[in-house]
Protein backbone atom coordinates (compact mmCIF):
# COMPACT_ATOMS: atom_id res chain seq x y z
CA UNK A 1 0.00 0.00 0.00
CA UNK A 2 1.75 3.36 -1.03
CA UNK A 3 1.08 6.03 0.98
CA UNK A 4 -1.17 9.20 0.95
CA UNK A 5 0.67 12.25 0.85
CA UNK A 6 -2.12 14.13 1.78
CA UNK A 7 -2.75 12.18 5.03
CA UNK A 8 0.81 12.52 6.30
CA UNK A 9 1.40 15.44 9.22
CA UNK A 10 3.43 16.53 11.86
CA UNK A 11 3.71 14.76 14.51
CA UNK A 12 2.70 11.21 12.84
CA UNK A 13 4.78 8.03 14.36
CA UNK A 14 5.81 5.56 11.74
CA UNK A 15 5.47 2.00 12.07
CA UNK A 16 8.35 0.45 13.68
CA UNK A 17 10.37 -2.02 12.72
CA UNK A 18 12.23 -4.63 14.65
CA UNK A 19 15.28 -7.13 14.09
CA UNK A 20 16.29 -9.68 16.45
CA UNK A 21 20.67 -9.08 16.66
CA UNK A 22 21.24 -12.56 15.31
CA UNK A 23 24.97 -13.59 13.88
CA UNK A 24 22.67 -15.51 11.28
CA UNK A 25 21.10 -12.14 9.91
CA UNK A 26 24.79 -10.57 10.30
CA UNK A 27 26.23 -13.59 8.21
CA UNK A 28 23.85 -12.90 5.40
CA UNK A 29 24.64 -9.43 5.41
CA UNK A 30 27.59 -9.95 4.84
CA UNK A 31 27.42 -12.60 2.57
CA UNK A 32 26.60 -9.17 0.32
CA UNK A 33 28.82 -7.09 1.71
CA UNK A 34 32.11 -8.66 2.78
CA UNK A 35 34.01 -5.70 4.15
CA UNK A 36 31.60 -6.61 7.23
CA UNK A 37 33.41 -9.74 7.76
CA UNK A 38 34.86 -8.70 10.60
CA UNK A 39 35.64 -10.26 13.93
CA UNK A 40 34.26 -8.44 16.10
CA UNK A 41 30.48 -9.06 14.60
CA UNK A 42 30.91 -12.33 14.71
CA UNK A 43 33.23 -13.19 17.71
CA UNK A 44 32.27 -12.63 21.20
CA UNK A 45 35.91 -12.21 22.31
CA UNK A 46 36.94 -10.29 19.86
CA UNK A 47 34.23 -7.28 20.72
CA UNK A 48 35.28 -7.87 24.08
CA UNK A 49 38.66 -6.79 23.25
CA UNK A 50 37.34 -3.73 21.85
CA UNK A 51 35.41 -3.07 24.84
CA UNK A 52 31.83 -4.48 24.14
CA UNK A 53 29.91 -6.94 25.47
CA UNK A 54 29.66 -9.06 22.91
CA UNK A 55 29.31 -9.17 18.94
CA UNK A 56 27.39 -6.81 17.44
CA UNK A 57 25.93 -5.69 14.32
CA UNK A 58 27.60 -4.16 11.40
CA UNK A 59 26.79 -0.20 11.37
CA UNK A 60 25.68 0.16 7.69
CA UNK A 61 23.06 -2.74 8.21
CA UNK A 62 21.44 -1.01 11.29
CA UNK A 63 21.36 2.22 8.34
CA UNK A 64 19.60 -0.20 6.32
CA UNK A 65 17.11 -1.38 8.91
CA UNK A 66 15.79 2.50 8.54
CA UNK A 67 15.49 2.50 4.95
CA UNK A 68 13.71 -0.37 5.27
CA UNK A 69 11.81 0.82 7.55
CA UNK A 70 10.78 4.39 5.37
CA UNK A 71 10.31 2.07 2.69
CA UNK A 72 7.71 0.21 4.37
CA UNK A 73 6.24 3.41 5.70
CA UNK A 74 5.98 5.33 2.35
CA UNK A 75 5.49 2.86 -0.34
CA UNK A 76 6.19 3.36 -3.78
CA UNK A 77 5.38 6.58 -3.66
CA UNK A 78 8.65 7.68 -2.15
CA UNK A 79 11.96 8.20 -2.21
CA UNK A 80 14.67 8.95 0.21
CA UNK A 81 16.43 12.02 -0.11
CA UNK A 82 18.95 11.90 3.00
CA UNK A 83 19.33 9.20 5.64
CA UNK A 84 21.87 10.20 8.85
CA UNK A 85 22.49 7.85 11.31
CA UNK A 86 24.60 8.45 14.61
CA UNK A 87 25.96 4.71 16.10
CA UNK A 88 26.32 5.88 19.87
CA UNK A 89 26.07 2.14 20.67
CA UNK A 90 25.88 -0.99 18.59
CA UNK A 91 23.21 -3.85 18.87
CA UNK A 92 25.05 -6.41 20.81
CA UNK A 93 24.37 -10.10 19.94
CA UNK A 94 21.15 -11.45 21.58
CA UNK A 95 19.39 -8.50 21.83
CA UNK A 96 16.40 -7.28 19.79
CA UNK A 97 16.81 -3.53 17.46
CA UNK A 98 13.35 -1.60 16.88
CA UNK A 99 13.63 1.41 14.63
CA UNK A 100 10.62 3.88 14.79
CA UNK A 101 10.72 7.58 13.41
CA UNK A 102 8.21 10.78 13.57
CA UNK A 103 7.44 13.44 11.13
CA UNK A 104 9.08 16.89 12.13
CA UNK A 105 8.53 18.85 9.27
CA UNK A 106 6.23 19.21 5.48
CA UNK A 107 7.14 21.44 2.65
CA UNK A 108 4.41 20.59 -0.23
CA UNK A 109 5.79 21.77 -3.88
CA UNK A 110 3.69 20.84 -6.46
CA UNK A 111 3.10 17.21 -7.03
CA UNK A 112 5.62 16.79 -4.22
CA UNK A 113 5.32 16.76 -0.43
CA UNK A 114 9.14 16.78 1.19
CA UNK A 115 9.30 14.99 4.87
CA UNK A 116 11.64 15.88 7.63
CA UNK A 117 11.97 13.02 10.11
CA UNK A 118 13.50 12.18 13.13
CA UNK A 119 14.69 8.15 13.45
CA UNK A 120 15.61 5.99 16.54
CA UNK A 121 16.43 2.51 17.05
CA UNK A 122 16.81 0.99 20.21
CA UNK A 123 17.12 -2.05 22.05
CA UNK A 124 14.98 -4.01 23.85
CA UNK A 125 16.44 -2.81 26.84
CA UNK A 126 15.45 0.58 25.55
CA UNK A 127 18.79 2.06 25.22
CA UNK A 128 18.90 4.30 22.22
CA UNK A 129 21.09 3.01 19.99
CA UNK A 130 21.22 5.51 17.20
CA UNK A 131 19.42 8.11 16.41
CA UNK A 132 18.96 9.51 13.07
CA UNK A 133 17.53 11.71 10.70
CA UNK A 134 15.75 11.20 7.12
CA UNK A 135 14.51 13.73 4.34
CA UNK A 136 11.66 11.84 2.01
CA UNK A 137 10.07 12.89 -1.05
CA UNK A 138 6.52 11.50 -1.44
CA UNK A 139 4.26 11.66 -4.80
CA UNK A 140 0.88 11.74 -5.47
CA UNK B 1 47.10 12.00 17.01
CA UNK B 2 46.66 14.40 14.28
CA UNK B 3 49.66 15.17 12.42
CA UNK B 4 50.18 17.88 10.07
CA UNK B 5 50.94 14.99 7.53
CA UNK B 6 47.65 13.62 7.84
CA UNK B 7 46.03 17.26 7.83
CA UNK B 8 47.45 17.45 4.49
CA UNK B 9 45.23 14.24 3.47
CA UNK B 10 42.15 15.77 3.43
CA UNK B 11 40.37 16.68 0.11
CA UNK B 12 42.79 14.16 -1.33
CA UNK B 13 41.47 11.08 -3.68
CA UNK B 14 43.00 7.74 -1.82
CA UNK B 15 41.09 4.93 -3.30
CA UNK B 16 38.92 5.10 -6.81
CA UNK B 17 37.25 2.08 -8.34
CA UNK B 18 35.01 0.85 -10.90
CA UNK B 19 32.20 -1.81 -10.45
CA UNK B 20 31.67 -4.45 -12.76
CA UNK B 21 27.62 -4.42 -14.35
CA UNK B 22 25.39 -4.34 -11.75
CA UNK B 23 23.55 -7.77 -11.65
CA UNK B 24 20.07 -8.36 -11.41
CA UNK B 25 20.72 -11.29 -9.26
CA UNK B 26 23.16 -8.80 -7.00
CA UNK B 27 20.25 -6.36 -6.81
CA UNK B 28 17.97 -9.73 -5.05
CA UNK B 29 20.73 -11.24 -3.28
CA UNK B 30 21.27 -7.99 -1.48
CA UNK B 31 17.54 -7.36 -1.07
CA UNK B 32 16.68 -10.68 0.31
CA UNK B 33 19.70 -10.51 2.88
CA UNK B 34 18.29 -6.97 4.37
CA UNK B 35 14.85 -8.39 4.37
CA UNK B 36 15.33 -11.31 5.44
CA UNK B 37 12.89 -13.21 6.70
CA UNK B 38 10.33 -10.86 4.90
CA UNK B 39 9.92 -10.69 1.34
CA UNK B 40 11.58 -7.42 -0.18
CA UNK B 41 9.49 -5.26 -2.42
CA UNK B 42 9.02 -6.96 -6.06
CA UNK B 43 11.17 -3.78 -7.70
CA UNK B 44 14.54 -5.35 -6.01
CA UNK B 45 13.26 -8.91 -7.73
CA UNK B 46 10.30 -9.57 -9.66
CA UNK B 47 11.21 -7.80 -13.14
CA UNK B 48 7.45 -9.07 -14.04
CA UNK B 49 5.62 -7.49 -11.79
CA UNK B 50 3.56 -4.70 -13.33
CA UNK B 51 4.81 -1.69 -11.39
CA UNK B 52 8.27 -2.74 -11.52
CA UNK B 53 7.85 -2.41 -15.61
CA UNK B 54 6.24 0.32 -15.36
CA UNK B 55 9.12 1.83 -13.23
CA UNK B 56 11.54 0.29 -16.01
CA UNK B 57 12.64 -2.59 -14.52
CA UNK B 58 14.22 -3.31 -11.50
CA UNK B 59 15.90 -1.03 -8.91
CA UNK B 60 18.54 -1.63 -6.47
CA UNK B 61 17.60 -0.28 -2.95
CA UNK B 62 19.44 2.86 -2.18
CA UNK B 63 22.13 1.76 0.40
CA UNK B 64 23.08 -0.99 -2.22
CA UNK B 65 26.89 -1.59 -2.56
CA UNK B 66 27.81 -2.26 -6.26
CA UNK B 67 31.46 -2.87 -5.09
CA UNK B 68 31.34 -4.96 -2.31
CA UNK B 69 32.96 -7.97 -3.56
CA UNK B 70 35.26 -6.58 -6.49
CA UNK B 71 35.90 -4.05 -8.68
CA UNK B 72 37.25 -4.09 -12.47
CA UNK B 73 39.93 -1.63 -11.21
CA UNK B 74 40.15 -2.16 -7.38
CA UNK B 75 42.66 -0.27 -6.15
CA UNK B 76 44.63 -0.13 -3.80
CA UNK B 77 43.33 -3.66 -2.54
CA UNK B 78 44.78 -5.96 -4.92
CA UNK B 79 47.23 -3.47 -6.86
CA UNK B 80 50.53 -4.27 -5.61
CA UNK B 81 51.42 -7.79 -4.15
CA UNK B 82 54.41 -6.54 -2.62
CA UNK B 83 52.60 -4.01 -0.40
CA UNK B 84 51.49 -5.83 3.02
CA UNK B 85 47.72 -5.97 3.56
CA UNK B 86 46.50 -2.54 4.89
CA UNK B 87 45.24 -3.51 8.35
CA UNK B 88 41.34 -2.31 8.42
CA UNK B 89 41.09 1.26 9.23
CA UNK B 90 44.62 2.14 8.16
CA UNK B 91 43.09 4.97 5.99
CA UNK B 92 46.29 7.02 5.18
CA UNK B 93 48.15 4.12 4.07
CA UNK B 94 46.44 4.24 0.86
CA UNK B 95 48.32 7.72 0.75
CA UNK B 96 51.76 6.54 1.49
CA UNK B 97 51.82 8.27 5.03
CA UNK B 98 52.22 6.38 8.35
CA UNK B 99 48.50 5.77 10.31
CA UNK B 100 47.92 6.56 14.20
CA UNK B 101 48.56 3.50 16.30
CA UNK B 102 44.78 2.34 17.30
CA UNK B 103 43.40 -1.33 18.49
CA UNK B 104 40.20 -0.99 17.38
CA UNK B 105 37.90 1.09 14.48
CA UNK B 106 34.35 1.37 14.42
CA UNK B 107 31.80 3.67 12.56
CA UNK B 108 30.37 6.31 14.63
CA UNK B 109 28.24 8.25 12.00
CA UNK B 110 26.89 7.31 8.42
CA UNK B 111 25.63 10.30 6.22
CA UNK B 112 23.57 9.43 3.29
CA UNK B 113 22.45 11.77 -0.05
CA UNK B 114 20.74 10.33 -2.43
CA UNK B 115 20.81 11.70 -6.59
CA UNK B 116 17.52 11.24 -8.78
CA UNK B 117 19.56 8.46 -10.35
CA UNK B 118 18.63 4.68 -8.95
CA UNK B 119 20.93 1.88 -9.82
CA UNK B 120 19.94 -0.24 -12.02
CA UNK B 121 21.02 -4.10 -13.79
CA UNK B 122 23.68 -3.17 -16.38
CA UNK B 123 24.67 0.09 -14.13
CA UNK B 124 28.66 0.58 -14.11
CA UNK B 125 29.63 2.83 -10.50
CA UNK B 126 32.68 4.82 -10.15
CA UNK B 127 33.36 5.50 -6.57
CA UNK B 128 36.08 8.19 -5.36
CA UNK B 129 37.00 8.08 -1.68
CA UNK B 130 38.50 10.77 0.09
CA UNK B 131 39.48 11.83 4.08
CA UNK B 132 37.50 14.62 4.13
CA UNK B 133 37.65 15.38 8.09
CA UNK B 134 39.69 14.68 11.06
CA UNK B 135 38.92 16.12 14.55
CA UNK B 136 39.72 14.32 17.92
CA UNK B 137 36.97 13.82 21.13
CA UNK B 138 37.50 12.14 24.51
CA UNK B 139 35.21 9.00 24.91
CA UNK B 140 34.93 6.08 27.07
CA UNK B 141 37.39 4.44 25.46
CA UNK B 142 39.53 7.28 26.08
CA UNK B 143 41.08 10.14 23.39
CA UNK B 144 38.91 8.90 19.89
CA UNK B 145 40.45 9.83 16.82
CA UNK B 146 37.06 10.36 14.25
CA UNK B 147 38.07 10.27 10.66
CA UNK B 148 35.62 11.42 8.17
CA UNK B 149 35.49 8.75 4.78
CA UNK B 150 33.41 10.94 1.63
CA UNK B 151 32.42 8.23 -1.24
CA UNK B 152 30.64 9.90 -4.32
CA UNK B 153 29.45 7.38 -6.57
CA UNK B 154 28.52 7.94 -10.30
CA UNK B 155 27.10 5.63 -12.80
CA UNK B 156 28.32 5.10 -16.12
CA UNK B 157 26.72 8.55 -18.19
CA UNK B 158 28.41 10.47 -15.31
CA UNK B 159 25.17 10.97 -12.79
CA UNK B 160 25.57 11.18 -9.49
CA UNK B 161 24.26 8.39 -7.94
CA UNK B 162 25.00 9.32 -3.93
CA UNK B 163 27.22 10.41 -1.41
CA UNK B 164 28.05 8.30 1.72
CA UNK B 165 30.06 10.27 4.89
CA UNK B 166 30.85 7.85 7.29
CA UNK B 167 32.49 8.62 10.56
CA UNK B 168 35.27 6.38 11.34
CA UNK B 169 36.11 6.28 15.33
CA UNK B 170 39.61 4.81 15.93
CA UNK B 171 41.06 4.32 19.48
Amino acid sequence: MDLDPDEVAVGDELPTYSRPGSVLAWARYGAVNPVHIVGHHFEDEVARREGFDAAFIPAPLEHAYLHTMLRNWMGRSGRVLSLDIRLRRPLIRGRTLTAGGTVTALRRHGDAVSVSLDLWERDDLGELLAPGRAEVELRR
Amino acid sequence: MITEEMRALVGTAMDEQTSYPIAASDIRRWALAVYHPDRPPPEFWDEDDPVTIAAGGLVAPDEFNPLAWTAQDPRPRFSDPGLPVAKVGAFEAALGVEPPAFRAVLQGEIRARYGVVRMRPGDVIHSVSSISEYFEREGRMGLQLYTTISEVLTNQDGEWVKTIDTVFVRY
